[in-house]
């Protein structure tokens, strides 16, 4: 089971963690661990995301997480750094 | 009406803020019910240019909605109390966003200080609306109301379009406060991709040229995009077959010789056997549903995938996309046209030979219904002559089931915008409001529901909407006294053990009666020589809503068929009969 991390920026609102928790629960796919927690700019917050994706490709969970009009960003940590990638709304169409 | 513009920074009600915001976002019409909580919205409303049209129960102002903005692109506004008036829109909430129809939902909510007290009337639409809307809000503060506005009908209306909740405190609609309509909408979270990234665009021309097999999958994006102008002209280019799928009759005209008719588990065999057996995919805002692929491991195996949609979630969602074009797919279309014009000037694989056997199974396997011997009418054949004589621009909303799906069949569809139905929600009661709301927004069209006995007896209640308020629709129940297409389940998977779903709907209720009840004028036919008289009449009626009860037979299916999570070779043309494959050169 491969478990990936996101660094997600969302605008700090009412019910936006239930967006996201609610998401993934209706999706099937797994949360491994989450952190909530404030940024410097008081309207927006930031989660830590720890998803295991068996059953799903990552660009997928993504790219739902990216309808959520609440989501400001995406990027994934890889190996405790954050990923030169940004993922933004289109992902490489070629995955 | 013109509205009158309402200058910023003049003090008001939230209220009459919500109701300034509204005119402002150019709502000509919503459909909706008072009650406690948005109480204090409806005494603006009295003095609005907007038309409001009463309803008898918030389904059917949500269904009405979903009517007007499928004939009309605009969104669709309905408005309802807080509580029990809220949950009723919950339906058509979920059948909007299954179908991506760009609704906005204003709902009433107890005063914020009662808010989580479990108050009376109080219900969490919010939460309970947050899987199915493209996004919702709660009002506590009565300034935001004009921003929250505007945002919700940009939300609702660009990018893949969708439902969009706005749920308002009763005290921020009773409150004081400074009306300021925006001018520009601040959603750093929300950025649609328009224009197609032209690399992308190239791919997928190439991949067309070099293609011997091709196939346009049109799904309800086109119509949505208003891409059918530039779909016709592609599907020309190329000179491949075309299939258009439930949510997509109309995006491609059923009289052109390239298409094959509509896909998935009561399509054509050519449409199924095209999408099964194609080299390659066009997909055109289309999401590959579980009724279109069938069983998806089994479908069309041996084609590779050009994936358009605005959407960047449905690419590889269901099935993976060789190339994927992530924008409106009218711009894409656009795109697409010159360069594959370019592509097919250095080159391209010879079609003809699959067009040939396409064109071979279209010939060899149309679509068919058996006349019952006793002189029973056959659903079929109502539906038929519906088509015929009414003609290309009437508007045609189905309920869902049997009739449904022999409505989309056995209709020419030739433009876009006049068939609607609940497609990926399969919503029952759907069609009466639907074409409700169709009316109000198409006056000069006239507008058929195609419903079932089963359907009709679920919202019939807004036919006295209709004829209240000038509203002439006209209803055809396709009366056989079932649930249908559940019976004919149970006919084949469940030995014909007809559990509940006898309706006897031809003794109880009577529906011409109940028609003429409601201020309807109520008609009936038993017999297939009475059809094209009976649609005549109705159709010469145009100052009242007319309801038709067309009691037909009951035993008729829905043919062909893929068996629910079967592969689409299994496609059956009649009760344990495949097409006569080893004919067939594919």
């Amino acid at each position: 089971m491969t478990i990936h991390k996101l660094e997600v920026l969302v605008e700090n609102e009412p019910g936006v963690l239930a967006r996201v928790a609610g998401l993934f629960a209706r999706r099937t796919y797994n949360i491994d661990s989450l952190v909530v927690g404030p940024t410097e700019n008081s309207k927006i917050s930031k989660m830590i995301i720890g998803v295991s994706v068996e059953g799903h490709s990552l660009e997928q969970v993504i790219a739902q997480l990216d309808k959520l009009i609440n989501v400001i960003s995406i990027e994934e940590i890889l190996d405790g750094a954050i990923s030169n990638t940004k993922h933004d709304t289109q992902p490489d169409y070629q995955n | 009406m013109a509205h009158v513009p309402t200058a910023n920074g003049t003090v008001m009600t939230g209220a009459t803020s919500l109701v300034k915001s509204l005119e402002a976002a150019n709502v000509d019409v919503m459909f909706g019910i008072p009650g406690g909580a948005i109480l204090p919205a409806y005494d603006p409303i009295y003095d609005s240019t907007i038309r409001h049209i009463l309803v008898r129960h918030e389904q059917g102002a949500g269904h009405a909605a979903t009517g007007y903005a499928q004939v009309t692109g605009r969104a669709g506004v309905c408005i309802a109390t807080s509580g029990p008036g809220a949950t009723n829109l919950v339906t058509p909430l979920a059948d909007a966003a299954m179908d991506s129809v760009p609704m906005v939902a204003i709902t009433g909510q107890v005063p914020s200080v009662a808010i989580g007290t479990d108050a009376f009337q109080e219900a969490d639409i919010r939460g309970i609306t947050m899987p199915f809307t493209k996004h919702n809000f709660l009002v506590t503060n009565p300034d935001e109301i004009p921003r929250v506005i505007a945002e919700a009908f940009h939300i609702a209306t660009s990018g893949r379009p969708g439902p969009v909740l706005v749920d308002i405190a009763k005290d921020a609609l009773q409150k004081q406060t400074s009306y300021n309509w925006p001018t520009s909408i601040n959603l750093p979270g929300y950025n649609p991709q328009i224009q197609p990234n032209q690399e992308a665009i190239n791919d997928a021309a190439v991949l067309i040229a070099q293609s011997a097999k091709p196939i346009f999958y049109v799904g309800g994006g086109v119509i949505k995009a208003n891409a059918a102008r530039e779909l016709l002209e592609l599907a020309q280019l190329l000179g491949a077959p075309v299939v258009t799928t439930l949510m997509a009759r109309g995006a491609f005209p059923d009289s052109h010789p390239l298409h094959l008719g509509m896909p998935g588990m009561h399509g054509t065999v050519a449409a199924v056997t095209g999408l099964q057996k194609a080299d390659l995919l066009i997909t055109l805002g289309a999401r590959f549903d579980d009724r279109v692929t069938g069983k998806l491991s089994t479908f069309a195996q041996n084609a590779k995938v050009i994936h358009a949609d605005i959407d960047p979630a449905e690419i590889g969602k269901n099935r993976y996309a060789d190339v994927a074009v992530i924008g409106d797919v009218r711009e894409t279309i656009k795109a697409l046209i010159p360069a594959l014009t370019a592509a097919l000037s250095k080159g391209r694989a010879d079609i003809s030979p699959w067009l040939a056997s396409m064109n071979k199974l279209k010939a060899t396997y149309p679509l068919g219904y058996d006349t019952p011997a006793d002189g029973a009418l056959s659903p079929q054949l109502v539906i038929e002559r519906l088509g015929k004589i009414c003609g290309p621009d009437t508007i045609f909303a189905a309920g869902v089931g049997q009739h449904q799906m022999w409505a989309s069949q056995f209709i020419s569809y030739e433009k876009p915008r006049t068939w609607l139905n609940s497609g990926g929600a399969g919503t029952m009661g759907y069609a009466v409001p639907a074409a409700m709301g169709a009316k109000v927004g198409a006056p000069d069209t006239t507008v058929w529901a195609i419903d079932g006995d089963g359907c009709f007896q679920m919202t019939n209640q807004e036919l006295v909407t209709c004829a209240l308020n000038n509203i002439p629709i006209k209803v055809a129940i396709i009366n056989n006294e079932s649930l249908g297409m559940v019976r004919q389940w149970q006919t084949l998977f469940y030995d014909s053990r007809y559990s509940n779903t006898s309706l006897d709907s031809k003794r109880v209720p009577n529906f011409p009666m109940l028609a003429e009840a409601m201020g309807c004028v109520g008609l009936s036919c038993e017999s297939p020589a009475d059809v094209d008289a009976t649609i005549e009449k109705a159709m010469s009626i145009n100052n009242q809503p007319v309801v038709v009860d067309f009691r037909v037979h009951r035993d008729a299916m829905v043919w062909p068929m893929v068996a629910a999570g079967t592969s689409n070779d299994e496609i059956m043309i009649a009760r344990a009969t495949a097409p006569d494959w080893d004919s067939q050169e594919l």
